[in-house]
């Protein structure tokens, strides 16, 4: 059987996998698990909320370690660095999409809970900085025509992800109208344990979903990266065909 | 099944917009793969050694 044929039966046996324990994962926060005894159904808004926001804070690093590969490697061997280069384009395209629902799950929670949409407070500001980061990382790789475009964005990249820590830290290192961690903040946090198979299937399931979306991202980019060089060479010949 | 207050407004629109957003990406991407073609010296078996 061809390589190719393979890698797609894997890559829809893995979409499957990750729709059906999102499906469960689903199920169980919006139907089994038990009504927040202060906050009612608007808690159930965590089981999506918390998960992707976790892991809007993990892929960046995915994107800062393949910026990090493609400066090492652009001068020592261009092919390695074009494959650090699709990497890095797909895990920033991925980090946008999760601390977009981040943020806006946030604000319909908050709306809720607080009563305002938004509040300028270390947690809201720092994450919001890191979406921006990200976003003017895909619109610098869009818009500019200059030769070292790839070379600049991997250069943003490893300033944005200077933000990862920050906003991380921030409910731990600044009073915040955002609540204290979820875990590890605390002798009062933590979640009830029978919330607790609800978060953690969300997390599974997201997780999955965006280990897909990064591979399914960085084949499309690797086929862009051939459809380009099979362009250039295909303008070679026709150039040398006019020469002879 | 949540009511209709404001809470179960936002906590709809929070999980629709969630597979909303992701399903929009998966599809952008899908559809950006059904269009980059590839050239067709790349999808064409590798040349038999026979003459």
């Amino acid at each position: 059987m061809k390589r190719s044929r393979i890698l797609g039966l894997v890559g829809i046996v893995w979409l499957l996998a990750s729709l059906g324990v999102i499906a469960y994962a689903t199920r169980l926060g919006l139907i089994l698990a038990p009504v927040d005894a202060l906050q009612g159904n608007i808690f159930r808004i965590i089981y999506y909320h918390v998960p992707t926001s976790m892991l809007s804070l993990l892929f960046p690093y995915v994107n800062l370690v393949a910026s990090l590969f493609y400066l090492y490697w652009r001068q020592r061997d261009p092919l390695k660095a074009l494959t650090a280069d699709a990497v890095a384009i797909s895990s920033a395209e991925v980090t946008v999409v999760y601390a977009t629902i981040c943020l806006w799950t946030g604000m319909l929670w908050g709306r809720v809970a607080w009563g305002i949409w938004w509040t300028w407070d270390a947690r809201l500001t720092s994450m919001l900085l890191l979406w921006l980061l990200y976003v003017s990382y895909l619109m610098l790789r869009r818009l500019s025509s200059t030769g070292q475009t790839h070379t600049l964005a991997a250069v943003l990249s490893v300033f944005a992800g200077i933000d990862v820590p920050i906003v991380y830290m921030s409910i731990r290192w600044w009073r915040t109208q955002h609540p204290a961690p979820v875990f590890g903040g605390g002798g009062d946090s933590g979640l009830d344990p029978s919330m607790r198979p609800a978060f953690w299937f969300n997390v599974l399931g997201w997780a999955m979903w965006g280990i897909f979306l990064l591979v399914f991202r960085y084949m499309l980019e690797r086929r862009r990266q051939e459809s380009e060089q099979d362009a250039a060479l295909q303008a070679i010949e026709a150039s040398l065909e006019i020469a002879k | 099944m949540f009511g209709s207050s404001m809470a179960a407004h936002h906590l709809l629109y929070a999980y629709l917009s969630v597979w909303l957003i992701q399903g929009g990406y998966c599809a952008w991407v899908a559809w950006q793969w059904m269009h980059t073609k590839l050239d067709s010296r790349s999808e064409a078996p590798p040349p038999s050694e026979e003459f």
